[in-house]
């Protein structure tokens, strides 16, 4: 079975700390697949690992058929893998067209040229209209768009979202999750993300990968998950009853 | 597409006024005034490009401007070679200068890159004293040709070069390379992200800043006739920020005015003597402190804004 992302044996410590322990999962083309784990699991760490952020102590990471490990990021960007940050960190003093141009100038220009391609974007996100808003005006939720927009710029065959519900009221969710699901179904592309809220999560991913203490402890789909036993043990606590995930 | 018309007619209209000003005054002390003023203007233009525009201040810009000066004074004293090749082997040095202080240093966050900058520039101000059998120490390299003979042939020449300089930087800044730049200076591991190699782009900047600056600073040396150490001292760094930030930082022709404001300002102050420096230094900080985007550009911009509303 063909993959786009095989990641085998991955480690990384922080002094004492093993961030990332022994993580091996693969990722087929055109899926979308969640990273669960309480705080602190690594979730964030094996996301820079995986972008070449941070470098790996172990293990391999192979993005279509290619190795990346200690490939510097902007370089594994250029091969189609594209991520999100938890904060957003948009391009401040800069509008949003120009924020979301900066994320295609490492491309070559698309036919229809670089200024209509970002409107296009900015479009798709649901943010037209906005194009000459400076960033720092703009509500957070529509700075995730930006981050999606600006992430999708640079042409991507593989998406990283990191928390994209942070700090978003439930109506703001819905709409970003929906945001998230049309972009898959239109372009196809593979989508990895992290999340913590778990109704929405569920719901827009095929399979989920379990993390705790930098260690895989699953990798099933989300009704499967939740009764995996090390995952109620890790994530929701030993005793809890009855676990809301629809 | 009016605002860049009216940016085009204001420049035009300073360029004329920079023009007639020599021939309406009349008085070669002034035209000299005038000479220092426009190339401290190409050093403040440099200066923003990158700085301005990274975020990435550099408080060693003099390391560029002596290490220009000093190569044009090597080639004619003691290789008698002409001037005019003084100024591009100038551009080149200081571009070598910025590849070795830049290269390790502005891989680096925080203020490492300002730092190393600031040292560099002290470190070769201190070795033109130590090696004085070949600098001449304190008094430097004395006797170089003037590059043009006619003190007005110069003034224009350098009138010239900063009209040249300022234009392709303000394109440079306004073009996607100058998008990047201001993208670095918003989120370096978002640009990251956005698959740009920040390092090349922010080395590259500072070649670019390093070789104008050198041109700078051998044209100094052509117009003194003589290089001292001074040109690498940490005081004329801060000399170049403050015009930059007079003039407004990361507008690119903005530190222009800043610079021929500030030489202005310290030639009306010399009947002043001894509260030259206090009278200077207040007003600095007045500027500064109400107007923390600068003088220059953003009156301009205002300026334009008004044009543009009745128009």
């Amino acid at each position: 079975m063909s993959t786009i992302l095989e990641v085998s044996h991955l480690s990384k410590r922080f002094g004492g700390l093993v961030a990332v322990n022994d993580v091996s999962f693969s990722l087929r083309p055109g899926e979308v697949v969640g990273i669960l784990g309480p705080n602190g699991a690594g979730k964030t760490t094996l996301y820079n690992l995986l972008t070449g952020f941070i470098p790996a102590d172990q293990g391999s990471v192979t993005f279509l058929g290619q190795s990346i490990v200690g490939m510097a990021p902007h370089r594994i960007v250029r091969l189609g893998m594209s991520r999100t940050f938890q904060l957003c960190r948009p391009f401040v003093g800069m509008t949003v067209i120009e924020n979301v141009k900066v994320g295609g100038l490492a491309q070559p220009a698309p036919p229809q040229g670089r200024e209509a391609h970002a409107r296009e974007l900015i479009e798709q996100v649901g943010l037209g209209g906005k194009e000459d808003m400076p960033v720092e005006q703009m509500s957070y939720g529509d700075q995730r768009r930006l981050e999606i927009a600006r992430a999708l710029a640079t042409a991507p065959k593989l998406l990283l979202l990191d928390e994209p519900f942070a700090g978003l009221g439930s109506g703001e969710i819905a709409e970003l999750s929906a945001l998230i699901r049309r972009i898959h179904q239109e372009t196809g592309l593979t989508v990895l993300l992290i999340e913590h809220k778990l109704r929405e999560f569920m719901k827009l991913v095929e399979r989920v990968i379990a993390l705790d203490f930098g260690e895989l402890i699953a990798d099933d789909t989300p009704d499967r998950i939740v009764t995996h036993p090390r995952v109620i043990d890790a994530y929701i606590g030993t005793d809890a009853p009855d676990v809301e995930v629809a | 597409m009016f605002t860049h018309r009216i940016d085009l007619a204001g420049a035009a209209v300073f360029v004329a006024v920079m023009a007639l000003l020599p021939m309406l005054l009349d008085n070669s002390y002034l035209t000299g005034v005038l000479t220092v003023a426009i190339i401290y203007a190409i050093w403040a233009v440099s200066w923003d490009f990158m700085s301005g525009l990274t975020g990435r201040e550099n408080f060693g810009h003099a390391l560029f401007i002596g290490a220009g000066a000093y190569t044009a004074g090597f080639m004619n004293t003691v290789w008698g070679i002409s001037g005019w090749w003084a100024i591009p082997s100038a551009m080149v040095v200081a571009s070598l200068f910025a590849l070795v202080v830049g290269f390790p240093t502005l891989r680096l966050k925080g203020p490492y890159f300002a730092l190393a900058m600031l040292s560099a520039s002290a470190i070769m101000e201190r070795l033109m004293l130590i090696f004085w059998e070949y600098t001449g120490g304190e008094e430097g390299i004395n006797g170089i040709e003037p590059l043009i003979f006619s003190q007005l042939g110069f003034y224009y020449f350098a009138l010239a070069v900063l009209v040249v300089c300022t234009a392709v930087l303000v394109l440079l800044a306004r073009s996607n390379w100058g998008l990047i730049l201001r993208a670095i200076r918003g989120d370096e591991a978002t640009c990251q992200a956005a698959g740009l190699n920040v390092t090349w782009y922010k080395i590259a900047s500072l070649v670019i800043s390093a070789a104008i600056a050198g041109a700078g600073g051998a044209m100094y040396a052509q117009y003194q006739l003589q290089v001292s150490p001074q040109v690498f001292t940490v005081v004329l760094s801060i000399t170049v920020i403050t015009m930059v930030y007079v003039g407004g930082m990361s507008s690119i022709w903005g530190p222009v005015g800043g610079a021929i404001l500030l030489v202005m300002l310290t030639e009306l102050l010399r009947d002043f003597g001894e509260w030259r420096l206090l009278i200077y230094s207040v007003t600095l900080i007045l500027i500064l402190f109400y107007l923390p985007q600068g003088l220059v550009a953003p009156t301009w911009n205002r300026l334009k804004a008004r044009l543009g509303g009745s128009a």
